[in-house]
């Protein structure tokens, strides 16, 4: 296969931090100031190939990859590939996992972790494995490089994770690993009974377009990645290892885990199973929805209960995974669109509070809010940022986690079956203001807890140092970017959806012919007096 | 450059000034209220060259979002009514930010206060222009933000982190039913484009749908601060007091009713009977209220609780442009009044009790006159601007014979009452506190926008005053009620008892207060009927209840539950699964990274090996 010189790029994403990791690793007695650097190009790379490929990204090639990229590996007998490329569902992903990559490296880079470079070379491996999970278009390396970013979680929780990480870990592991085999499973499945013999997404899906599965077997397989990718995402009720788990571990791996590689669940759904198992998620439609409605509800309740400023964090982060399931669920363009908009800023917003919450604790030395209070006097900047990461979770408008629930709640309303979902499932706009709210007046106002209040008048509780500040900015301009010019995702990503023909769009729109509508070209003219 | 591109400056200007102050001028207090005070007065320049002619608009759309058919856009619909509001919103905005230079003259966090109006200023000029109603939620919500933060600018304090923290949630619940309101709006109209949809009801108005107005009112329900989502609003005057000024009193609050005029058409006869006897019991409910209250600002909270009564009255008898009419007029003499408050408050040294003034008239001489025609406008005495928007809503009220009419009477009554109570106390009789003893006149930054705003009070109501431009939808409201029958007799009852309880409030005030009261009169005599006002129907109990006892209570029993039942038994009982996976890790629990990374490896050669088939 020829190769255009950006297909290289896509590899050279995966294959960066990769490497510098291993130096990381076996560098052990390099200078630091050359470990610095070599980190520090592991960490930016994959963003700046990410925003070179996404400025270099041909729309026009729906339905198909940009910038493939296809090696052998040895496993052809399989129809397994190292096949890589993006499209315009990947391509948002492929980014996200470029900018919390970068904000999770500056930050490691200058925490002082035990082992620092044996920290930031797991971090690098998380990175590089999360590139690969997005560029890849085969199923297996999909697979392959999800695993590859999670094994680093598992190690730095147990390493480097606050009280109570050995049980957390161990949770964690267990529930990951049984829904990393799942979905293993159905994949497999998948391949076996498409009788495609190629685990290439691309010729997956022109073959089972061509001859679909029988209805019992997609439904089958559908429910395995559903509950297989469901686990990995914090589906109600198997969400519990989720909080508990972001509450021990430490920062870096959290904004990674919970920002970009629990995304990897959702995009499963999104790009595989439901594209070719329409059946299946026509069966287990309801089923969808109960569970994410647990996921807004229960969840957003349980959450308003936490005094935990992670757990907290936690609890909500499994709550904007309702809203992201029942996009999917309404299998439209609208719905699908609108959850991977949730998808894309939800993680930025997600990574920046965890990463917050680190930078809190250093302060206050506690996660308990009902212990500080007023540390906005001492910090200004910090809170700043803490109110804006809370009102980008909690869908203000200007952030792009407006335009995920939005949509979201668009999709619903758009046919008569899931019209009524929409009210229950806005009430979570309430409980997250309740729950975000709180927190920011807990921690940063009022006057402190008589506890807190020493505390507060020591040397070392300062403002926001600049190696705090840039990571947060890197996040924050990239939830408001999204949130100003949404099209940056959406048009791309609408003329794929649209192309995915299990993805319904309503023929036409009521009472258009009711009024004249004005064309686009009149749309921008201006009628002035 | 055209009206378009004008109306775009408009709006990003605050946006720039806000901007510029977060990133740079943090710490630049001085210089980051003259950025702000200049893009006032630079919005205010704007909006003036965008008006369009009588009867032309300014329309201009560009996308914003493509999903399938679903498709939301950010437009202007700068017409007549948007124009008119416009416009008070920018001069009112601009006069109180020139105010605010000296009354936060001395504030510490002076950029975030100045940063804060603009963003303010930003996204109610926002909701202002836009010309869909997705567009306007987004605004919104972004008002709800910039009230969230000006209300919580004494960060420090309790009662600013819990009253902000209330605006933003209660306001959230309103948001709840506009959110749906507007997403079945789209499906069913097609789209959420105010002209569009007017287009559509006109052709069939069986289109009209009275759950999706009923939604979509909730929205104002919210933002008005109408029962019964009317809590936070009183709570809201820990702001600053330009603050309540500006949002808690003349354009935010003022937001919803401007809503409700810019989608009237989209009203059933039931909805709008709805609104209308909601506005009314709102008015004489909060005019009680007002009795019970001892802090200057407080009272003013309520008068403006009741006066957006009055305004939501007015829409809800069908009379849109009446009720623009007096949201116009009130936010000239409201704004004035909360001035006027914030330049004794500050002249007072930040004694906001009104028993312990007094004797202000003597030591405050432009403050107080001022003052006291903003209290003659707002208690509608004839010839002030207050006088003909409310005269207005009555006769509406009483051509249409109901009890709401003699509601609505007694509040201007109450009104008159409990401003009349204010006046006296605080600015006759001897000062009652140190504080007041030194009080003295504020500086010219203040007293310019006093005497202006004092102005507009007073001749405000002369529509023909107005610029020809400005007001149409007001002209064709009075219009179309004067061409009801019996408005010339309802028009002299009207005056007469509006005259009559202007005037009975005023001087019964006096007479049973007196001047310059050192303690409420009606407390001490009649302690149960003070007390029960003062409860104010224990709304703020009731809720306190509900959100301590019963949804904590709730969520922290889900969250037992969570841990016990979900967590216990799904994973316990997988107990035995649990322990082997355990015992298996253990073994290889070495500790040592070299020893996790060896096994990884080790386990990825034996997959690829059996994988290709070496084995």
């Amino acid at each position: 296969m020829e190769h255009e010189m950006n297909s290289y790029f896509l590899l050279a994403a995966i294959l960066v931090p990769m490497l510098a990791g291993v130096m990381a690793l076996f560098g052990g007695r390099l200078n630091t100031s050359v470990l610095r650097s070599i980190t520090a190009l592991g960490f930016g790379v994959p963003l700046i190939i990410g925003i070179y490929l996404f400025c270099n990204f041909d729309a026009s090639l729906v339905g198909a990859y940009n910038f493939e990229f296809r090696a052998s590996t040895g496993l052809e007998s399989l129809g397994i590939y190292l096949h890589l490329g993006l499209n315009a569902i990947s391509l948002p992903l492929f980014l996200l996992a470029g900018v919390v990559g970068l904000a999770a490296g500056l930050y490691a880079m200058n925490a002082n972790a035990e082992r620092l470079n044996l920290y930031l070379a797991l971090l690098l491996f998380m990175l590089s494995g999360l590139m690969g999970t997005f560029a890849s278009v085969d199923v297996f390396f999909f697979y392959f490089f999800h695993e590859f970013a999670l094994i680093p979680t598992f190690i730095m929780i147990g390493m480097w994770g606050g009280a109570g990480r050995r049980g957390a870990a161990i949770e964690m592991t267990i529930y990951l690993t049984v829904g990393a085999l799942l979905s293993l499973l159905g994949l497999i499945a998948l391949y076996v009974q498409s009788g495609a013999e190629s685990f290439s997404l691309l010729e997956l899906r022109n073959y089972l377009l061509a001859q679909p599965l029988a209805e019992t077997v997609q439904s089958n397989i559908f429910a395995l990645l559903l509950f297989g990718f469901g686990i990995l995402v914090s589906l109600f009720p198997f969400h519990s290892w989720a909080p508990k788990g972001y509450a021990v571990a430490p920062s870096g791996a959290a904004m990674l885990h919970a920002g970009v590689l629990k995304k990897f669940g959702l995009y499963g759904l999104l790009q595989i199973a439901a594209p070719l198992l329409p059946a299946g998620g026509e069966h287990w439609f309801s089923v969808i929805v109960w569970l994410a409605l647990g996921n807004i509800l229960f969840i957003g309740l349980v959450t308003i209960a936490q005094k935990d400023l992670k757990m907290m964090l936690g609890y909500s982060s499994v709550m904007h995974m309702g809203y992201a399931f029942l996009g999917i669920a309404t299998f439209s363009v609208v719905g699908v669109g609108g959850a991977l908009l949730m998808m894309v800023a939800h993680g930025l917003s997600v990574a920046l509070l965890f990463m917050l919450a680190t930078c809190i604790y250093h302060r206050s030395q506690t996660f308990d809010m009902s212990a500080m209070g007023g540390l906005a006097t001492k910090a200004p900047v910090l809170a700043a940022f803490f109110v804006a990461g809370t009102m980008a979770s909690i869908g203000l408008p200007g952030f792009g986690n407006f335009w995920g629930e939005f949509t979201i709640f668009a999709a619903l309303a758009e046919t008569e079956t899931t019209r009524w979902i929409v009210a229950p499932a806005a009430i979570g706009i309430i409980l997250s203001a309740i729950y975000g709210l709180r927190a920011a007046a807990n921690i940063f106002f009022g006057p402190p807890k008589p506890s807190f209040a020493t505390q507060l008048e020591s040397e070392s509780v300062v403002d926001m140092k600049p190696f705090e500040k840039v990571p947060a900015l890197v996040l924050v301009v990239a939830l408001v970017l999204t949130g100003l010019f949404p099209r940056l995702l959406s048009d791309n990503a609408n003329a794929e959806l649209s192309n995915i023909e299990v993805y319904k769009v309503q023929d036409t729109l009521p009472h258009h012919e009711a009024i004249a509508l004005p064309t686009k070209e009149d749309a921008h003219k201006e009628v002035t007096h | 450059m055209t009206a378009t591109q004008y109306l775009l400056a408009t709006l990003l200007t605050p946006l720039a000034s806000a901007a510029l102050i977060a990133f740079f001028l943090r710490r630049k207090g001085v210089l980051a209220s003259l950025v702000s005070v200049a893009a006032a007065a630079a919005i205010f320049a704007f909006t003036v060259l965008a008006i369009p002619a009588p009867g032309e608009s300014v329309v201009a759309s560009w996308d914003w979002l493509t999903f399938g058919h679903f498709n939301v856009s950010m437009g202007f619909l700068f017409d007549g009514t948007s124009a008119t509001m416009l416009t008070m919103v920018a001069f009112v905005g601009f006069l109180i930010h020139v105010f605010s230079l000296g009354y936060m003259a001395d504030d510490k966090a002076r950029a975030r206060f100045f940063g804060g109006l603009s963003i303010f200023m930003f996204s109610m000029i926002g909701i202002i222009l836009a010309d869909n109603l997705i567009m306007i939620f987004i605004f919104w919500e972004l008002v709800g933000f910039s009230s969230y933060m000006l209300i919580g600018h004494y960060l420090d304090t309790e009662e600013a982190a819990a009253a902000s923290k209330k605006a933003f949630i209660v306001n959230r619940i309103g948001d709840l039913g506009f959110l749906v309101g507007i997403v079945y709006a789209y499906w069913h109209f097609g789209t959420t484009n105010l002209s569009e949809m007017q287009g559509i009801v006109a052709a069939n108005s069986e289109l009209i749908s009275a759950t999706i107005a009923a939604l979509l009112a909730c929205g104002f329900i919210g933002k008005s601060a109408q029962f019964p989502l009317h809590v936070w609003l009183p709570d809201a005057m820990a702001g600053p007091t330009p603050v309540s000024a500006l949002i808690h009193a003349a354009t935010m609050v003022a937001a919803g009713v401007y809503f409700l005029i810019r989608i009237a058409f989209l009203f059933p006869e039931s909805i709008l009977c709805g609104i209308a006897v909601l506005g009314t019991c709102v008015a004489v409910y909060a005019g009680f209220c007002a009795y019970g209250q001892n802090d200057i600002k407080k009272i003013l909270a309520y008068s403006t609780l009741s006066q957006l009564g009055y305004m939501a009255a007015a829409f809800g008898l069908g009379f849109p442009g009446v009720a623009l009419f007096h949201l116009i007029t009130h936010a000239f003499f409201k704004a004035l009044l909360f001035l006027g408050a914030g330049s004794i408050i500050h002249g007072c040294h930040h004694e906001q009790d009104i028993f312990k003034m007094g004797g202000i008239f003597g030591k405050m001489k432009i403050t107080s006159i001022t003052f006291l025609l903003g209290v003659l406008a707002l208690c509608g005495v004839y010839g002030f601007s207050g006088f003909y928007s409310k005269d207005a809503i009555l006769i509406a009220a009483g051509l249409q014979g109901n009890v709401l009419f003699a509601l609505l009477t007694l509040g201007a009554f109450l009104t008159a009452g409990y401003m009349g109570r204010l006046v006296w106390i605080v600015f006759f009789g001897k000062p009652k506190s140190e504080a007041a003893e030194h009080a003295h006149e504020s500086g010219l930054t203040m007293l310019l926008p006093l005497i202006l705003l004092a102005v507009l009070s007073v001749a405000g109501g002369y529509m023909s005053l107005w610029p020809e431009q400005l007001g149409q939808i007001i002209r064709d409201g009075k219009d179309a009620l004067h061409h009801l029958e019996g408005y010339d007799a309802m028009h002299q009852t009207v005056l007469i008892l509006g005259s009559a309880a202007a005037l009975v409030g005023l001087v019964g005030s006096f007479f049973f207060y007196g001047a310059g009261a050192t303690e409420d009169r009606l407390e001490k005599k009649a302690g149960p009927v003070y007390g029960f006002l003062k409860a104010r129907l224990w709304f703020d109990e009731i809720y306190g209840y509900y959100v301590a006892k019963i949804q904590q209570r709730f969520a922290n029993l889900l969250s037992v539950l969570d841990i016990f039942v979900i967590k216990g038994v799904f994973v316990r009982g997988t107990a035995g699964v649990v322990g082997l996976f355990g015992m298996c890790s253990k073994s290889l629990h070495v500790g040592n990274i070299h020893g996790y990374v060896y096994w990884f490896l080790l386990g990825l050669i034996f997959f690829w090996v059996v994988a290709i088939g070496l084995f």
